[in-house]
């Protein structure tokens, strides 16, 4: 008997999921992540851990995946190709996997120039394409040697795509790309543009690409006006409709306004077809998390079975 | 690649100096007009020959997320995103169809040099003329992997 991770078992019932996020700590102690898993448990199906983001160091994903399967969630490994070669990529995912961690999301990496080591050598190995590709060959039992494996791994595998940055077109594109050598999954940016979202979404399905890979629509909670204008000038590649950041100037208690937003974009995302479910990226303000589901009304999450037959996953993966 | 062009590649091969000339004539050709990066596995053709190994994060899939919204690299606000140059001349050339083409990890070891006699060896695959994809550049598991059903 193997077990499904829970990610994939929500989404394969066809469920809406729900996905958060948390960064590791900026230290060695294990108890910031047991911490912070308290905001999640029982709240999101699955929950990102990211890879030294923006280019800070922090503890290692693939440790602090660890550690959160100790606190109780199911983790979303992130991986980036920034920091390692295609050697130490594979090996951290035969560890990952042995640890218990079922999902992993392969990004490109944010550049070393945006965080606190901006002297050092990015590896860029491998893109993200590739890597997503590589972790499929990896699920069939093969290293990107090509040499075959004898327990190979059975990743639930992620990618990221970003509806926001021109050009539109290249950015269906990759996707498809994506999908092709084996994304099972994809979370996007968050959405502060529903109408260029919609655009990029129309384009997906016209491929039929929804139909193929499962899409997770992103979401931000933000706390003040600044945060919101940060995104837009400072973040490459995000928009943010002019409706927010009135919305939040004018607010007598920013925080609320900022909850009934994000509030507010899950249930139209939870209307529109083609999405699968929403990733809550509360940068800062994971304590937010489990109202934010509530009042969405995504509460109770499902649960999954606890043991999945081996014939039942060979279906799934069929 | 024929049989004649890979005993052609292998001649050259033995003779350092003739070689070097190769190299060279390629060099004089691609470094100006295209600034080459010597990865010795070119891809232009499926680029709208503009070559992708100019990315920072030399993304030879499509762009990361960072594109700004003039089109400026995120990492060089001054340059160009690579790909989104890609795209421009893609669309003007009717190329588009070629950036569909998954390519494969690089192979680190043919850095430096010349992608002319790796093309002639038929140690990396040629370049591709026509505007449509070729059955060679259906994408591992291609249309086979429907991952959600």
């Amino acid at each position: 008997m193997a077990q499904l991770g829970r990610l994939e078992s929500v989404l394969r019932a066809g469920h809406f999921a729900v996905c958060g996020e948390m960064g590791p700590p900026q230290g060695a102690d294990k108890g910031a992540i047991l911490k912070k898993c308290g905001n999640f448990r029982n709240v999101a199906d699955a929950v990102n851990l990211t890879d030294n983001q923006t280019a800070i160091v922090r503890m290692s994903s693939v440790m602090s995946s660890v550690f959160a399967i100790e606190g109780g969630i199911e983790p979303i490994m992130q991986m980036t190709c920034r920091d390692r070669n295609r050697l130490a990529q594979q090996s951290d995912i035969l560890g990952a996997y042995a640890a218990g961690v079922r999902n992993v999301l392969c990004l490109s990496g944010d550049y070393m120039s945006f965080g606190n080591h901006p002297d050092a050598k990015g590896v860029f190995d491998l893109d993200s394409v590739q890597l997503i590709h590589t972790v499929a060959e990896m699920n069939a039992g093969r290293f990107l040697s090509g040499d075959e494996m004898k327990s190979p791994p059975r990743m639930f595998i992620g990618g990221a795509a970003n509806p926001f940055a021109p050009p539109m077109e290249l950015r269906v594109m990759r996707l498809a790309k994506k999908v092709a050598v084996g994304a099972h999954f994809i979370q996007t940016q968050p959405v502060f543009d529903f109408p260029r979202f919609e655009r990029w979404l129309s384009l997906v399905r016209d491929q039929g690409l929804d139909k193929k890979v499962f899409i997770l629509a992103g979401v931000m909670p933000v706390r003040s006006v600044k945060a919101l204008l940060h995104m837009r000038d400072n973040v490459p590649g995000m928009t943010v409709a002019d409706e927010y950041i009135k919305r939040m100037e004018a607010a007598s208690d920013p925080k609320e306004e900022g909850v009934a937003i994000c509030v507010e974009m899950m249930k139209r995302l939870a209307q529109t077809p083609g999405i699968s479910g929403v990733h809550i990226m509360p940068v800062m303000w994971e304590s937010i998390t489990p109202r934010l589901v509530q009042e969405a009304g995504l509460l109770p999450r499902p649960e999954p079975p606890a043991e999945t037959s081996d014939a039942a996953i060979k279906d799934a993966a069929a | 690649m024929s049989a004649f062009t890979k005993k052609f590649a292998a001649f050259v091969e033995r003779h350092p100096t003739l070689y070097k000339m190769v190299l060279l004539a390629e060099n004089a050709v691609k470094k100006p007009a295209l600034n080459c990066q010597s990865c010795g596995q070119c891809v232009l053709s499926y680029n709208a020959f503009t070559c992708p190994m100019r990315c920072p994060k030399q993304l030879r899939n499509g762009p990361c997320g960072g594109t700004r919204e003039n089109g400026r690299c995120e990492v060089y606000p001054e340059k160009d995103c690579i790909w989104f140059l890609i795209n421009e001349r893609a669309t003007k050339l009717g190329r588009e169809k070629k950036l569909l083409k998954f390519h494969k990890p690089v192979d680190r070891r043919l850095q430096g040099t010349s992608a002319w006699i790796n093309m002639w060896a038929g140690r990396i695959e040629g370049m591709s003329w026509s505007k449509d994809l070729e059955e060679k550049d259906v994408q591992p598991g291609g249309s086979k992997r429907d991952t959600k059903s």
